[in-house]
């Protein structure tokens, strides 16, 4: 391979992995904005949903990988809102400790509980790996293929959803400032509803795409949770448009990086990234009010 | 017998561990998700001077000083982000440092661990046995009880807590925010250093693998269970989960229950901070002044 | 009590703006000789913005801010309290989970015992310092009727109470001037009187306040002079007599 397009291809390896942070912090950043608090246990429901599809996968269900998916982003949808039923809605009016605290503890035991059910060893769909193509000088398997594919379908819906519905205007509304949105007369139960689920959604297509590709571990949720935060610290918090360029930046730095430095540093790359971003920012007092 | 004495003495390191964290979360509001970060460097100093000869209370005190210094440098970045951000810079400053003990093979031996750590040995005292070792910690941990009630109590405590309960009130008393919070991290962060080194030379033997968020976890659970912000709840909380925790280790059960157990414990563990935070976020010890008045 | 012909605060040609809308427009004040002074304004005036410019919580875009002489503007909060302006505010902020008095005592400033170092050697010294704020914290308490109350949290007081506790905790600080941010506003008359009869007995001390308020009775009792905001600017200052019959003013208020 000449120099090129191996320069190319890593690029493009980074653009892929980037597609899959871009996911994962549009999800996060999307809970930020709404409720205002970063949910740690985000994390888990990426895992949650690669391990998902891997039951669906296996016995006793063994349906196919395009079969599964369905019911495992449903069931991701439905752990999302089970976090904000059981525990984020009685807690809302705490302090953020409790709030934070609280979150740290759903995500210890969802890890957890998926290594008390499939271990904890680096597990795969054990699918054939599908022939790939080449694309411009590039070579491209079916499953890379479907990440951007996929990421470009979810960007334009979560576009539709946010920016041309009643909902999405809602959670706008919402994401500025929730009393007042409230007393506007904004269904917020709703809107905090849908903003969970498609939360949840995004991390569970995120985390199938990663397994899809790679593959799947109890410990996935944790590095990516730290990656999907680097990513909107860059893109701003609280911004979807953000996230998404906050990903690829954070994809395409991690595997360009490694060409440089030792591959078993490749993880740590993003936070090197948001330490940096965070020395050159002034220290700000928040919790501002004014009249 | 033995098994007491051990417990006692885990207990006591965890006290440290979990006093100094206490300092950080209960008192100044700062939510440091990777408080295991600097246990592990008192830990890894420690055992790697003594390692190389240099004798132990040196190396204690390098350790410590180094645990600080780290916790100096990582406040600087970090305490510019609020609340639940400065959570996962400092979760993630956790796992970049175990990243670096398992890839600096020349200097940690990678994942396989420091084995044969020196028992310490202080003014021509080898403290080799569990008794002397119950004896060194609970000195250790005693000492870390009384400097940090001293320096909560102070007029700098207090203003710790004017910065935890809202900092923009501080600023506007004259509290400098940011550099209170770089100081308690900063002190945090020693305390933690001097666990990871009663830690070290009692396990004589470390690997990256001692270091993960499960321990912070842990030591966050120990906190909040025993009562955030209060000077014993720390105490408290270690002595109960401890126990717990231990006591678990030496039930004689069947090896196909073990490789379960792990987790199950630590779902356990999980679930108890939720349920703690949805239903009694004070803990068990509470905080003097609560009693209302009508 | 005037300070050598140099104002206490001297606001010069101020602008704030968030966004498109400008909150403080060009706004020039002067507190010379004035021991309490009003502020007045229909809601939304820019009166809290720019109590927030003068305590260095927000930057303002022009002109200066002057404090006994010398540029505090852009300079950050916690120098503000050092220099000896503390402020109150409208929604009142003490510390929930500290108890009363240690509210109090935490408003001295420049305290040795916040050294983290002096911690260790001039402990003598702290205990006296100690020692003196609460002498001095019981007798505000006492003052503000709140001794009964000392060991509370602070979140258990009630709104009015709060109020009283942030002016004690001002004046603990023994600031040159003390900003008020409606100190009377949702709390009940027997506290409001609380608030006015301390405010008049520190004013007989010659403690100098900038006051924020929407009651008229209560600007009228108290103030020395008042400035008027509305949009942002200036549009009328006197004694609050005049004020009060001042046509723009009228028109102000009843937004004509």
């Amino acid at each position: 391979m000449d120099s090129f397009s191996y320069y190319s291809q890593t690029v493009l390896n980074g653009i892929l992995a980037g597609c899959i942070y871009a996911l994962f912090a549009m999800g996060l950043t999307l809970i930020y904005g709404v409720l205002n608090f970063v949910n740690f246990a985000h994390g888990e429901l990426i895992m949650w949903g690669a391990y998902f599809l891997f039951l669906f996968m296996g016995e006793p269900f063994g349906l196919p990988l395009y079969f599964a998916i369905l019911p495992a982003l449903l069931l991701t949808g439905c752990l999302g809102l089970a976090m904000e039923y059981s525990v984020f809605r009685p807690i809302r009016k705490a302090n953020r400790l409790t709030l934070l605290i609280a979150a740290m503890g759903i995500s210890v035991f969802l890890r957890n509980a998926a290594q008390f059910f499939w271990g904890a060893e680096v597990r795969t769909y054990g699918l054939e790996v599908m022939p790939g193509t080449r694309f411009i000088g590039l070579y491209l398997t079916m499953q890379q293929f479907a990440i951007i594919g996929v990421t470009i379908l979810c960007v334009a819906g979560v576009y539709l959803l946010f920016f041309k519905s009643r909902l999405g205007k809602s959670m706008r509304a919402l994401s500025d400032n929730l009393d007042l949105a409230r007393i506007s007369g904004i269904d917020t139960k709703r809107a905090i509803l849908a903003a969970w689920v498609i939360s949840a959604v995004l991390a569970g297509i995120g985390g199938i795409l990663m397994a899809l590709d790679t593959n799947l571990n109890p410990e996935m949720g944790v590095v990516n949770l730290i990656k999907a935060f680097a990513a909107t610290l860059i893109g701003g918090v609280g911004n979807l448009w953000g996230a998404l360029i906050g990903g690829l930046l954070i994809g395409l730095a991690e595997n360009i990086g490694v060409l440089f430095i030792s591959p078993g540093y490749k993880d740590g790359i993003a936070f090197v990234i948001m330490v940096l971003i965070l020395l050159a920012r002034p220290y700000v007092i928040l919790g501002e009010r004014s009249d | 017998m033995d098994l007491l004495l051990h417990l006692c003495i885990v207990v006591a390191i965890y006290t440290v561990f979990a006093l100094s964290l206490n300092v950080e979360v209960g008192y100044t509001g700062l939510f440091n998700f990777g408080h295991v970060a600097f246990f592990a460097i008192g830990a890894y100093t420690s055992a790697l001077l003594t390692l190389a000869g240099v004798p132990f209370a040196w190396a204690f005190v390098a350790a410590l000083f180094l645990a600080g210094l780290c916790g100096f440098l990582l406040s600087i970045p970090a305490l510019k982000l609020q609340g639940d951000y400065f959570g996962i810079a400092t979760l993630g400053f956790g796992e970049i440092l175990r990243m670096i003990f398992n890839n600096e093979v020349w200097l940690t031996k990678g994942p396989m661990g420091l084995p044969g750590i020196p028992r310490p040995e202080f003014f021509g005292i080898v403290f080799d046995t569990l008794p002397l070792y119950l004896a060194l910690s609970a000195g250790f941990a005693l000492a870390t009880f009384a400097i940090l009630s001293f320096i909560i109590l102070s007029p700098f405590g207090r203003a710790l807590k004017a910065v935890r309960d809202d900092e923009t009130a501080a600023e506007i008393l004259g509290k400098n925010a940011y550099a209170f919070k770089i100081k308690s991290f900063v002190i945090g962060s020693v305390f933690a250093g001097l666990a990871g080194v009663l830690w070290a030379h009692y396990a004589t033997f470390i690997s990256p693998g001692d270091f993960t968020l499960t321990e912070t976890i842990l030591v966050l659970l120990i906190v909040v269970m025993g009562g955030k912000g209060t000077l014993t709840g720390p105490v408290v909380g270690a002595v109960t989960l401890i126990f717990f925790q231990e006591s678990v280790r030496f039930l004689r059960l069947p090896p196909e229950w073990t490789r379960l157990l792990g987790p199950l414990q630590q779902m356990i563990f999980g679930l108890l901070l939720v349920i703690l935070m949805v239903f009694r976020p004070e803990g068990i010890v509470r905080e003097k002044g609560g009693a209302r008045v009508d | 009590m005037k300070k050598g012909g140099r104002a206490l605060i001297e606001i010069r040609n101020l602008t704030k703006a968030f966004g498109g809308t400008r909150a403080v427009s060009d706004c020039s004040i002067s507190l010379e000789g004035l021991t309490i002074s009003g502020l007045i304004g229909p809601n939304g005036s820019g009166k809290t913005t720019l109590f927030n410019l003068i305590t260095g919580l927000l930057k303002p875009d022009s002109g200066e801010i002057r404090f006994l002489g010398n540029r505090i503007d852009g300079r950050l909060p916690h120098d503000m309290a050092a220099l000896g302006l503390i402020r109150t505010f409208q929604l009142s902020r003490v510390f929930p989970r500290m108890t009363v008095l240690e509210n109090m005592l935490l408003a001295p400033q420049a305290q040795t015992g916040e050294s983290i170092l002096s911690l260790w050697f001039r402990l003598a010294k702290i205990k006296r310092e100690e020692a003196e704020n609460l002498e001095r914290a019981l007798e505000t308490l006492d003052l503000l009727g709140l001794t009964r109350l000392k060991d509370q949290f602070a979140e258990n007081l009630s709104y009015g109470q709060q109020k009283l506790l942030e002016l004690g905790r001002a004046l603990m600080a023994k600031p040159k001037m003390i900003l008020l941010d409606e100190p009377t506003a949702g709390i009940n008359p027997t506290l409001i009187r609380t608030m006015i009869d301390t405010i008049l007995k520190m004013r007989g001390r010659g403690q100098v306040f900038f006051i924020i308020e929407h009651n008229m009775d209560v600007v009228i009792e108290v103030c020395e002079k008042v400035f008027v905001l509305d949009h942002g600017e200036k549009i009328a200052e006197g004694r609050p007599e005049e004020i009060q019959k001042d046509p723009r003013v009228i028109e102000a208020y009843l937004g004509l």
